[in-house]
């Protein structure tokens, strides 16, 4: 790592890194601002106190004590710990999970600005919007084992785009481009190659019937369809189907 | 690249150890057991008779023997846990601080705690008639050493020990082995060979140590200072090596058995 070994060089190492665990524990006795101040004593160049209060936005909750804050609250002080070190190597075990939207968007923009700054973030995700966001490489993680790698672009490429609205009766299934028709939950899925020439062909129908397509829905292919696909495959495989729920994205930004 | 100052470093332990003591002034419970406790066998000194060198024995045995027990080893062994239970330990090793310094500055508090009362202990002591010790030089090994073997006791019975509440039953062994020594110490015609085995435990060492070096007892049923100086070490070699023993053991025992996380 960094040229470094992990256990042979690892006082310089850590020095250079920032940790963030899935599940972490702080003394429930300190405040916020003596919470940092604490970890900023452990390192070697670390960055003030105040910064990181103003970086996280936890300046009006420096002086409460950790049992009081909020799970969102919490993550931004683990968060402010993990990157007082100005580290060049960021790894973000879940590091929105049970955020709420606005935190989460916080959490975006802080790893955006890392990354900006020339430096590499591992982070794993259940969010397939924040990998989409987020990640300049991504590793597709099933049961223990990665199936895809590649930047968005290279994972997407090959999986259709999809046309959804609200089942109506008689609808085509030979427009041109089309791959597969599903019913599910009420609606219709159309899944193409060519998603411009299959859509025009749709709305040609509609208008020529009279047919009023009620939640139209038309998208190109995202992770979601390449995540879906690999746990439907994987489903009617071996496998317990609890074990999708086990599916981790990672993204290494750079 | 892996120097000295890489594995164990003083200004990182003395930070820690600054916020472990303010967690434990925090918590009530633990600083009456870690700070006020101990000083309550001193009491003994205002209701017995006046300079009898065996009160003066027994309440200072006593407090050593709570010093020990809980500034020391209950009070490090329930911060080490629950701070293991609560995953701050998981998280502050993900940092720059080494294991040496997370433990040395979880065990600093209460040994500095204990030092100091062992310090008070004396003009306390003397205020109310008692002598001062007779070989302050073994006195303060004998201290230095004490802490040192319940801090690794601790760190032992952690191991075995899920959380800071478990920790009340857990210490009982230890605990038990410790103030065994002490309490029958100085019972009168008892069998050689039971005395033999009683005076290898941790608690008897220390007080035999104690009885040696602040009052001068030659033997476990001397009641009034017959040693000098110089010749309290001849006899404290022997619960000096018992106790050295018992550190050696438990240090060894401990890092085997170290664990950082909660056991899942």
């Amino acid at each position: 790592m960094l040229g470094l070994d992990p256990i042979a060089d690892r006082a310089v190492l850590r020095s250079r890194m920032g940790i963030l665990l899935q599940r972490s524990g702080f003394s429930g006795d300190l405040t916020v601002r003596e919470t940092l101040r604490l970890w900023n004593g452990t390192l070697t160049a670390p960055r003030s106190v105040d910064e990181m209060l103003a970086l996280l936005s936890l300046e009006q909750r420096a002086d409460v004590r950790m049992l009081a804050l909020s799970g969102g609250e919490t993550r931004r002080v683990d968060l402010a710990l993990a990157l007082m070190g100005s580290p060049e190597l960021v790894i973000l075990d879940e590091p929105t999970t049970g955020l709420d939207p606005e935190s989460r968007r916080e959490v975006w923009r802080l790893v955006s600005d890392l990354r900006d700054g020339g430096a590499t973030v591992l982070i794993t995700t259940h969010y397939l919007e924040e990998a989409e966001a987020l990640a300049d490489w991504l590793e597709i993680m099933h049961a223990g084992r990665i199936l895809r790698s590649g930047t968005p672009t290279e994972i997407e490429a090959g999986y259709p785009s999809t046309i959804s609205f609200v089942n109506v009766p008689g609808v085509p299934d030979d427009l041109a481009g089309i791959r597969r028709v599903v019913h599910q939950h009420g609606r219709t899925t159309l899944e193409t190659d060519a998603l411009q020439t299959s859509l025009s062909g749709l709305l040609a129908w509609a208008a020529l019937n009279g047919v009023e397509l009620d939640g139209l829905d038309a998208r190109s292919p995202s992770l979601e369809t390449v995540f879906l696909s690999i746990a439907d495959g994987r489903e009617r495989a071996a496998n317990p189907p609890e074990n999708t729920l086990t599916h981790e994205e990672e993204g290494a930004l750079r | 690249m892996t120097t000295l100052a890489h594995r164990f470093s003083a200004r990182r332990t003395a930070g820690l150890t600054r916020w472990n003591t303010v967690l434990l002034s925090r918590n009530r419970l633990a600083l009456f057991y870690a700070a006020v406790l101990p000083l309550l066998p001193l009491g003994t000194l205002f209701i017995g008779e006046r300079g009898s060198p065996l009160v003066g024995a027994f309440a200072i045995i006593t407090t050593f023997l709570v010093i020990a027990l809980f500034p020391v080893y209950y009070n490090v062994l329930s911060q080490f846990v629950s701070r293991r239970d609560e995953l701050v330990l998981k998280r502050m090793r993900t940092g720059e601080s080494r294991d040496a310094e997370l433990l040395v500055s979880i065990a600093l508090p209460g040994v500095g705690i204990a030092l100091l009362l062992t310090v008070i202990a004396i003009p306390i002591a003397a205020a109310l008639g008692q002598p001062l010790p007779v070989n302050p030089v073994l006195y303060g090994a004998t201290a230095v050493l004490a802490v040192t073997m319940f801090t690794a006791f601790a760190y032992w019975t952690a191991a075995w020990t899920k959380n800071a509440e478990a920790a009340q039953l857990t210490s009982m062994p230890i605990i038990i082995l410790a103030s065994i020594g002490p309490m029958t110490g100085t019972i009168p015609d008892m069998p050689d060979l039971l005395r033999d085995i009683l005076s290898r435990t941790p608690g008897a060492a220390m007080s035999d140590l104690v009885r040696l070096g602040w009052f001068g007892f030659d033997g476990p049923e001397a009641t009034e200072a017959t040693l000098t100086f110089a010749g309290t070490f001849g006899p404290a070699v022997g619960p000096l090596i018992v106790m050295a023993a018992w550190t050696y053991l438990a240090v060894v025992l401990a890092r085997r058995s170290m664990r950082w996380e909660p056991r899942a």
